[in-house]
């Protein structure tokens, strides 16, 4: 298969994946129970009051009717006006996007600048005890509860030593430089606690594709040619147990989008991922369509990037 | 190699430009306050975002801090629910269909823009005909028209009598500058989100900027008649967001706020009143938590089955344990203590009885197994965001257990919540009001067939004579009177079961003081008057 085919492929299943998480969505959030008109009204609303809101709502209108009119929209790049808010959701959502996008590539970054020497390290010293305690540490972050280190790492770092401030993403009324530093102080907390829960699954699995590697033919040819060690390892064997590991990246931005959903909340971090909660208990349609899609592209477009990279770095994807 | 480098330059240059796009400008200095006003800052935790600036469509609870600071209400209220002068001086009837409110003539629009009385009929007239989705379109039921018959006096004319409606629209309504909002079209959808050139306030702050997510900014109004000096002391008010009570804790401990402006979770009172630098404000809660029967069921729709489960819960103990002592007995009566016109004391609470409930099971028909249980099973809705429901809830089962009677717990998320108890879809429904300021205006509600929160599904024909006449009274003994035999039959026919008013804390930094207590949350010490007349203690 050519080079050309195999992206325009990728590029294709990328496609249909994302209009399958738009019509997914769509359909999803009108089967929830629950009334929109109800979720921005009064509870004493007349019936009269809540059939004009679904009107202004156009959710008088058929399922496929909407779907229609929606998808009808949507390749005009209209994504809708919020239910509670009266604004574009595209403004509701570039608002807010570039904070999540500081925010995961942040934790994602630290992920793999910590979880590959990690990894490499357990590899290296199989069975011996800095071997098992990276093993236990990386089991142990797997099963973090996002909120509940969140909550631990405020209280510690933000309030007992008060080396960084408790919420938001910068500090009001600061400017120019200053308003750096403080974006920075306040992304530590958040960031952190998303690359540790995010950690264990990368360095247990950068050890695991690494003992492998160790054990192929070819380092044992290079062991028998008289190389050194660390050139082995560093220079053979983690250039082929990288390859899984770029999948897994791909892979890892799904769970960093969801784990900041909850990392915003705790942290009131003003990215989409508290958008999507905020969306969520007012049953916002247009603005959770629109957050969605938003994620769905950046996850599929990360995916895409990444399988396209692995076709480059491994050719046997290519032909397979 | 050297290209390499180029790249590497090139690429941080352009990040830094783009960055210092990104980065806020410093607003130019503006001209100093006034000798008796201070420059302090005083920063207000909210756990949510604005959702609407339109203060007549507007519903969450941050929206209605935020925009209060800047459109004023009619009237205010007092602790025992009695309301107080605010932006009118006077109000009531002139006849039975037409009521009149008399507005202070020394209010003006930060634009310089006087308030008068056609902005208050303005406001009135265009929530009766577009119909906005907030509460004060739900008051206007009874309301025809308003008009502004000089500057400072607006009449309104009724459809029927209604003896309620001009307190109930005065405290419920704000204002809004007609010269704003009538150009922009139909309030239902006006956004009202400053794009056009900002905000137009007449209350002790404007909102100058805002930040989505973070923060909202808000500077001081120099001309503000209801507080006392007509200046409001901090210079800026700001909201900020952290969407988890835990860590807005966190952040008033910590000094990056001044005051929490939602009512703390009952497990957290003690703790703060202990904790040196925090002060803790108690508020009048003039709301209630109760269990309704849906007397759609057949079960239920007998009165002895109602008593049974009323006689069922240890409400003494709900309020001991999961409320930690911060409630008060309402004696099972929609009158609450509170509510100290209204309140009868001859009514008492249902007593915690379980022998008591299965005897009037058995007098219903129902004959208990052998384990002691009755062939019935009720399903009891509540709201999983509600803790303390979602706490009590569960002691409810336990108890009614006891009484032979099964109660299966259906907690859900708040929209799907919402959805069931709009469609009837419970046995028992289980939540709390936040305001019942007004008895006749929530007897109306809750207990005539078809009112909007009629959980019972109540038609009671003496019941219902009672509220309309109760609603058609003038005189206030007279209206007493009916209102003490309406809630008597209520508790005699278990149409609602309150259990309890919520006594309400709140927690600032004890390096502020001078907050003015109102009842309810939405009030609190976060009130207009109150955050124009609060100051930093070192000053």
């Amino acid at each position: 298969m050519s080079i050309a085919l195999f992206v325009l492929r990728r590029l294709g299943r990328g496609i249909l994946t994302i209009w399958f998480a738009v019509t997914v969505t769509f359909l999803l959030l009108r089967l929830l129970p629950g009334d929109p008109a109800l979720a921005v009204a009064s509870p004493n609303m007349t019936e009269e009051a809540r059939a004009t809101l679904l009107q202004q709502y156009g959710l008088d209108q058929p399922l496929l009717t909407q779907y229609v009119l929606y998808l009808g929209r949507l390749f005009q790049g209209d994504l809708g006006t919020s239910f509670t808010q009266s604004i574009p959701v595209l403004d509701v959502l570039m608002e807010r996007l570039p904070w999540t996008l500081l925010l995961t590539a942040t934790a994602l970054v630290l992920t793999v600048v910590i979880g590959i020497p990690l990894g490499v390290l357990a590899a290296s010293h199989k069975g011996a005890f800095l071997d098992r305690f990276v093993q236990i540490v990386g089991v142990t972050g797997q099963s973090l509860f996002v909120p509940s280190v969140g909550i631990v790492l405020l209280l510690v770092f933000g309030l007992n030593l008060g080396w960084f401030p408790i919420g938001g993403a910068y500090t009001d009324g600061v400017y120019g430089g200053e308003w750096y530093v403080s974006v920075l102080t306040h992304l530590v907390l958040p960031a952190l606690s998303l690359t540790l829960i995010q950690l264990g699954s990368y360095v247990l699995t950068m050890r695991a594709t690494l003992i492998d590697a160790l054990g192929d033919d070819y380092v044992t040819l290079a062991k028998a040619n008289g190389l050194s060690p660390r050139r082995i390892l560093w220079k053979h064997a983690l250039r082929n147990a990288l390859l899984p590991a770029t999948t897994l990246i791909g892979l890892q931005l799904g769970f960093l989008v969801g784990g900041a959903v909850l990392t915003e909340t705790v942290f009131a971090y003003p990215g989409i991922g508290r958008g999507i909660y905020e969306a969520v208990t007012q049953l916002d349609f247009p603005v959770l369509q629109g957050a969605f899609l938003l994620l769905a592209v950046t996850v599929v477009a990360a995916n895409t990037l990444t399988d396209i990279t692995y076709g480059f770095l491994d050719p046997r994807v290519k032909t397979s | 190699m050297h290209y390499r480098r180029s790249m590497i330059v090139g690429v941080a240059a352009a990040a830094a430009l783009t960055l210092s796009a990104c980065a806020p400008q410093a607003p130019e200095e503006s001209g100093g306050g006034s000798a008796e006003a201070g420059d302090a800052t005083l920063t207000i935790a909210t756990t949510t975002d604005v959702v609407n600036y339109n203060p007549l469509i507007g519903n969450s609870r941050s929206d209605y801090w935020i925009t209060n600071l800047m459109y004023p209400h009619l009237l205010s209220i007092a602790n025992d629910g009695s309301k107080e002068p605010q932006l009118a001086e006077e109000w009531g009837y002139v006849d039975e269909t037409t009521g009149y409110y008399e507005i202070r003539d020394d209010m003006t629009w930060s634009d310089g823009e006087k308030l008068d009385a056609e902005d208050v009929a303005y406001t009135m007239n265009a929530v009766k005909k577009d119909a906005p989705s907030g509460t004060f379109y739900g008051q206007l039921a009874n309301f025809e028209s308003a008009e502004a018959v000089s500057d400072t006096r607006v009449e309104i004319t009724l459809t029927q009598p209604d003896s309620s409606i001009v307190e109930e629209i005065g405290f419920w309504g704000n204002v809004v500058p007609q010269h704003v909002f009538e150009p922009a079209g139909s309030t239902a959808e006006f956004a009202n989100d400053g794009s056009d050139g900002g905000w137009v306030s007449a209350g002790p702050y404007l909102l100058t900027d805002v930040q989505v997510g973070q923060s909202y900014t808000m500077e001081r109004v120099e001309d503000y008649p209801l507080v006392e000096g007509g200046t409001p002391i901090a210079a800026k008010v700001v909201y900020r967001v952290f969407p988890d009570v835990n860590t807005e804790i966190l952040a008033l401990q910590s000094g990056e706020v001044d005051v929490i402006a939602n009512a703390l979770p009952p497990a957290q009172v003690e703790q703060l009143r202990n904790t040196d630098g925090i002060e803790i404000a108690e508020v009048t809660g003039l709301g209630y938590a109760h269990m309704v029967y849906n007397m759609q069921n057949p079960d239920l729709a007998k009165v002895e089955v109602r008593k049974a489960l009323a006689h069922a819960a240890d409400y003494q103990a709900i309020r001991d344990v999961v409320l930690q002592g911060q409630a008060d007995s309402t004696g099972s009566s929609p009158l609450m203590p509170v509510l100290s016109t209204y309140y009868d004391d001859s009514i008492e609470e249902y007593e915690f009885d379980t022998d008591l409930s299965r005897s009037l099971m058995e007098d219903a028909g129902y004959t208990a197994d052998a384990a002691g249980m009755f062939p019935v099973s009720f399903r009891l809705i509540y709201s999983l965001q509600d803790s303390v429901t979602s706490q009590w809830a569960q002691l409810v089962k336990e108890s009614s257990a006891e009484a032979g009677i099964t109660i299966e717990l259906q907690g859900t998320e708040r929209n799907t919540y919402l959805a069931m108890t709009n469609e009837g879809d419970y046995d028992i429904y289980a939540g709390n009001f936040a305001i019942m300021d007004d008895p006749v205006t929530n007897f109306t509600l809750s207990y005539l067939p078809g009112g909007a929160i009629n959980y019972t599904y109540v038609d009671d024909p003496e019941l219902n004579a009672l509220i309309e006449e109760a609603s058609a009274a003038s005189d206030v003994d007279e209206k007493v009177e009916i209102m003490q035999e309406a809630a008597a039959i209520v508790h005699e026919q278990v149409y609602d079961n309150i259990m309890y008013t919520q006594n309400l804390y709140m927690a600032y930094s004890s390096d502020w003081d001078g907050f003015v207590s109102k009842p309810s949350e939405l009030l609190s010490i976060v009130n207009p008057v109150s955050v124009a007349s609060a100051f930093p203690v070192s000053e």
